[in-house]
């Protein structure tokens, strides 16, 4: 299957006002300003095809929004090439963005003062779709989501998990053959959560569009994503499947521990060489209440590799 | 395969449609947007002229009478309630300072159009209720309005609000560069206010300003429609208007693709 999304040494470099804290520096501001570049991505270099969903881990101002919102069109690189579809993302085609969505999970895209239903019938003139394909659609997507009885509520009276769902189906109205997904299911609970990641992976497997999705949970990433792309400081640092990247992993083993007198369990990551160490390490804490070994999971291992890159920082 | 030229329609009247429902959907404040303003404002302008020439020496002030300043009073402030952006211009600034312009630039609309359309929808609703304040006052008084001119007039005045959709624009613009700009839209009305005649009528200025004032298309907001529907211009006076207004639309909109295309190339996307 051909390349949907192709970068070659993408970046994007921000430039931000630098000021000191007080009321001397703020007029100082007025005619002298310094201005600091910020690299916010680096030589990006990827490939994505149809029908794949892609995680994109990083963390905090790692760069993963950036590419996103480059690849979607909101903004302009400062150097490389892109293409979507054939598509300069930033020239903003009205042809490229009736194949593509963006979905942000932290923003509503729907119209706040109307209900769904509405807002999805204002969507299907802007992308110009036929009325009775794209009732259709709304009503098979809302079957799909367990959430048919709240199309008609106003927006702004629904929960922020049917807010969610509804969200997905206006982000899915036009049957974009690539997605952008920044944050899906953040601040839902796990019931929704669940739903949510459950209704992608069917969604992909019927429709096949191409989707990156960017989360802080990583069950999210460690169920939906057929790829991964580790994100640091700007710069791609692992592009690969999630089962690859667990066994590059010298992290096998999690020590979890409690001591006496303590409530609070404490885990270590470790690899097989390190088990004496990590046990005289726990043994010299304190008398020990309470012990088990495990195998690592996903989250585990990207937690200390996020935690690694941030304190290199 | 339905044309892009119906495709513009449908999606430009569904925007239009939002304006109005968007707007009705808070009933208390399109109540008093729409009837409690207008009143208040009528009400105030009234009284003030009914007091200068009931103590005043003369039956004219500077060649007009009682009758033609009420006819102003009452219908300049009508005008220049559609003809000025307050809210949508604010919506706009906040979309580009705020980032929420995300929603509006991965879709295929243009930012210009998804708002222009909403607020025409918006003025649309809002005028033909607060139509009834200075119609109503008009007709109690006796007022000189020549009510066959107003369908022409109100074309005028629609028109007068591409252009100044077209400065909201701009002004929302400089949210790329500068992302706080509310100072923009506060300087820019209040200029509009008075270079459109709402806050005086134009031709009691002196000479050489009546003359810049009606050289420049802000006039076509407030002053000459009212003064075509007034009995105080001819139908030279209009098609003035509209030329002037042609210009303007001209000139400012290509600034306007110059600032936006530059803008885009800027922007951060910041909130994303």
């Amino acid at each position: 299957m051909g390349s949907v999304i192709e970068t070659e040494n993408l970046g994007r470099v921000y430039k931000t006002y630098s000021k000191k804290e007080g009321i001397l520096n703020s007029l100082k501001g007025f005619y002298d300003r310094k201005y600091i570049e910020k690299v916010a991505l680096k030589d990006a270099t990827l490939k994505i095809e149809a029908g794949k969903i892609v995680g994109l881990v990083g963390s905090n101002g790692a760069g993963k929004t950036t590419l996103l919102k480059i690849l979607s069109g909101l903004i302009y690189p400062t150097s490389g090439t892109a293409t979507v579809l054939g598509y300069k993302p930033w020239d903003r085609d009205n042809e490229f963005l009736k194949q593509v969505s963006i979905l942000l999970g932290q923003k509503n895209q729907l119209w706040w003062d109307i209900t769904p239903r509405d807002s999805y019938s204002l969507l299907t003139k802007i992308y110009d779709l036929d009325t009775n394909v794209a009732r259709a659609r709304v009503n098979e997507l809302a079957h799909l989501l367990n959430c048919t009885q709240v199309l008609d509520t106003q927006l702004r009276r629904l929960s922020l998990g049917e807010r969610m769902k509804m969200e997905i189906i206006g982000s899915l109205l036009h049957a974009p053959k690539v997605l952008f997904l920044d944050e899906p299911t953040i601040g839902l609970d796990i019931v929704a959560q669940s739903a949510i990641r459950d209704f992608l992976e069917r969604y992909v497997k019927e429709y096949q569009p191409a989707i990156i999705l960017t989360s802080h949970y990583m069950d999210d990433i460690a169920q939906l994503a057929d790829q991964l792309l580790l994100i640091s400081k700007g710069q791609i640092v692992y592009d690969g499947t999630v089962e690859h990247f667990m066994t590059t992993s010298d992290l096998k083993k999690k020590l979890i521990y409690r001591l006496k007198n303590s409530t609070e369990e404490k885990e270590k990551l470790f690899n097989s060489q390190e088990l004496p160490m990590v046990l005289a390490e726990m043994a010299g804490a304190g008398e020990v209440a309470d012990i088990k070994v495990e195998e690592v999971d996903f989250e585990d291992v990207i937690r200390s590799f996020l935690a690694k890159e941030s304190s290199t920082r | 395969m339905r044309t892009s030229f119906a495709a513009f329609w449908r999606r430009n009247l569904a925007l239009a449609n939002l304006g109005i429902v968007t707007n009705l959907e808070y009933r208390f404040n399109f109540i008093i947007d729409a009837f409690i303003q207008p009143i208040l404002t009528v009400g105030i302008e009234v009284l003030l002229w009914l007091a200068i020439f009931k103590t005043a020496e003369h039956a004219q002030i500077g060649g007009f009478n009682r009758e033609s300043y009420l006819a102003y009073a009452v219908w300049a402030p009508f005008l220049g309630r559609i003809t000025i952006s307050w809210m949508y211009e604010s919506m706009m600034a906040e979309e580009v300072a705020s980032g929420s312009i995300n929603t509006i630039l991965s879709r295929p609309i243009s930012f210009f159009e998804y708002y222009l359309s909403q607020m025409i929808g918006y003025k649309l609703i809002t005028t033909l209720f607060s139509m009834m304040v200075p119609v109503a006052v008009s007709i109690y008084f006796k007022l000189p309005i020549f009510y066959e001119r107003l369908p022409i007039t109100l074309l005028l005045v629609t028109y007068y609000l591409v252009l100044v959709h077209i400065m909201s624009f701009l002004v929302s613009i400089l949210g790329f560069y500068l992302t706080r700009v509310r100072s923009f839209t506060i300087l820019k009305n209040l200029t509009l206010m008075l270079l459109s005649g709402e806050l005086v009528p134009i031709d009691l200025m002196p000479k050489s300003l009546e003359k810049l004032f009606l050289f420049l298309p802000f006039s076509s907001g407030v002053y000459i429609p009212l003064a075509y529907l007034s009995g105080r211009g001819d139908f030279e006076l209009l098609k003035t208007g509209f030329f002037n207004v042609t210009w303007a639309i001209a000139v400012l909109g290509l600034f306007s693709i110059i600032f936006w295309k530059r803008g885009v190339r800027q922007y951060t996307g910041t909130g994303a």
